[in-house]
């Protein structure tokens, strides 16, 4: 078993009075895409600038590559690969001249013109970074995240802004990458499609902290955990939640020796699982999916 | 606890220069070949100094025999070197961290000393850009002429250099501390006017109330001024200059003290400045800034 990539424990972040983020653990495996899924301002961004050594944290554990992302030096810095939400820098630049540039920083680094094409740029290499369009800017970005090959990526919401065929061109490239390359992949999304698509492993921040983590298989097993059963009993309406359904429907019909008025048996969607929990998230206590 | 990026030290190797040394003349060529740039820096300034030098060039200066168009010539070199040094660097440097290009070198190993030695290189490029065409323009258009003896082409060269030295580190320090790039170009541009209207660069500084002159003579505007009329310009000038002398002890003194501060200051105040920088915090400012301009 090797080292996970990234281990936060009870890490907590403290912008004046407000907790944004109230004990968040987590456990990156190392290889594989990893996607933190949460909607927006429950902590993602600050999360990943905080991994990303960006942002200082208030207090609790944590290792990045092995090591602390507020001690890394240029040494670790290198050995990863950053793409922000929202870059706009050197836009005098052109998009060959400025990824070669990048290049130079780093010991072994990949050939820009490879890279280019594997990022669907190659037309668009002489062309100044102001005038791509923002699928092109974000392919450029991912670009310049991987240019110095390295061992973890951090993605933050990459597809946000993009049409459905740049999404979906982005998500194949992605895929690509992980399997090809063995890289580990950091990336935080909002769209819970977007997470089952593409992540190994998935942790739903919600609340301030990670509600459930796991594999998307895991998610779709505890989404199932919320069932709920709806019947009329003495001209009332019963409602019950429970994990197994189909057990309780049994005993119900035992119990009304034959058919059960009212009768309705609901299983939640992975989705609706998704939006219960960051609807209620402040009275979540924390839950571990996995087994 | 000490911040992360005080024991990371930018390592300088001869990579990372060479690096930065690129970075610079990719930099450079960006401004010689931006058209508008060129209209509101050097090219403008040249019109500006011919108009000028048209219009209000005749004859010499009362009192001196010195020519009044040389001495305009003079006095634009300075300002020129003055405002290249303060507002490009200190304009250039707000962009690239609003932008985000300081974030992205400072994850890279090494890219915080390659961007400082771009910037350097830049800003370099820049300034002998103007000094070259205000040097020609005064050949051209007035009875400028180059210095003959080494002594003055020496005075010359300490005089740009330090001229140079003793803003360009407050005007990357500028660009660390101001907020934002709009308000910071006004601001600037205000301050810098004033400077320029008591500093010698549009009449001579004995013209002016005392107070004035102490003010002027705190900068190194007007001591870089100074060297520049001592070498172009006939010690007959030295009758509007204070004190009748070219004073040059002085002016290497006032503007060794201008760049010894910012040289301490300006890297200290970046490092902070780049420590500070997260990919939220530029959304931020950019969500901001879009609210501002939506009104």
């Amino acid at each position: 078993m090797t080292d996970p990539a990234i281990r936060t424990r009870d890490l907590r972040m403290r912008y004046g009075r407000a907790e944004v983020l109230r004990g968040v653990d987590l456990d990156v495996p190392a290889g594989g895409v990893f996607a933190l899924l949460g909607p927006n301002g429950a902590g993602k961004t600050t999360t990943i600038e905080i991994l990303e050594g960006f942002r200082r944290r208030s207090s609790g554990e944590v290792a990045v590559l092995g090591a602390d992302p507020d001690e890394g030096g240029a040494a670790w810095r290198a050995r990863l690969g950053i793409v922000l939400q929202d870059w706009r820098d050197h836009p005098r630049w052109k998009v060959r001249q400025l990824l070669a540039h990048l290049a130079e920083f780093h010991p072994r680094p990949h050939d820009p013109d490879e890279l280019l094409a594997a990022l669907g740029l190659t037309e668009q290499a002489g062309k100044t970074i102001r005038d791509l369009s923002g699928g092109q800017r974000r392919r450029l970005d991912v670009a310049l995240g991987l240019v110095g090959r390295p061992e973890l990526l951090f993605l933050d919401e990459p597809t946000t802004g993009f049409d459905p065929r740049a999404r979906r061109e982005f998500h194949d490239l992605i895929e690509r990458l992980a399997r090809e390359d063995g890289m580990t992949i950091l990336l935080t999304t909002h769209d819970l499609a977007e997470a089952e698509r593409l992540a190994d492993r998935i942790a739903i921040l919600a609340g301030c902290r990670v509600a459930v983590t796991g594999t998307p298989r895991d998610l779709a097993a505890f989404a199932r955990a919320g069932s709920r059963v709806r019947w009329t009993e003495d001209g009332a309406p019963r409602e019950a939640r429970t994990p197994d359904p189909s057990a309780l429907v049994w005993e119900l019909h035992r119990r009304f020796g034959g058919p059960v008025p009212g009768l309705e048996v609901h299983r939640p969607s992975l989705e609706e699982s998704y939006l219960d929990l960051t609807r209620t998230a402040d009275d979540t206590e924390p839950v571990k999916a996995a087994a | 606890m000490s911040a992360p990026t005080t024991r990371e030290r930018p390592s300088v190797n001869t990579t990372v220069l060479r690096t930065g040394l690129r970075r610079g003349r990719t930099e450079y060529l960006q401004f010689a070949r931006d058209r508008r740039e060129l209209l509101t820096g050097p090219v403008g300034a040249v019109v500006m100094l011919v108009a000028l030098v048209g219009w209000q060039g005749h004859g010499t200066v009362p009192g001196t025999g010195a020519s009044k168009a040389v001495l305009m010539t003079a006095r634009f070199v300075a300002y020129c070197v003055f405002s290249a040094a303060l507002m490009n660097l200190a304009l250039g440097i707000t962009a690239d961290r609003e932008e985000g290009a300081l974030l992205r070198l400072r994850a890279l190993p090494g890219g915080m000393t390659a961007y400082l030695v771009g910037r350097t290189v830049s800003v370099l490029g820049q300034i002998a850009t103007y000094v070259v065409l205000m040097l020609a323009a005064g050949l051209a258009f007035t009875e400028l002429t180059l210095p003959t003896a080494p002594g003055d082409w020496l005075t010359l060269a300490w005089v740009l250099a330090l001229g140079t030295l003793s803003v360009a580190p407050i005007g990357a320090a500028l660009g660390a501390v101001v907020r934002d790039a709009r308000n910071a170009a006004a601001a600037l541009s205000l301050a810098m006017m004033g400077l320029m209207v008591i500093s010698g660069v549009l009449f001579p500084i004995t013209a002016l109330p005392q107070p004035a002159q102490w003010v002027a003579q705190a900068f190194p505007l007007y001591w870089q001024g100074l060297g520049l009329r001592s070498v172009f310009l006939p010690d007959s000038m030295l009758a509007a200059e204070i004190g009748g002398s070219w004073r040059l002890w002085e002016a290497a003194g006032v503007m060794s003290l201008w760049a010894v501060a910012g040289l301490l200051l300006a890297p200290w105040l970046l490092q902070r400045m780049t420590r500070r920088e997260s990919g939220s915090r530029l959304a931020e400012r950019r969500r901001h800034s879009a609210v501002r301009r939506a009104y």
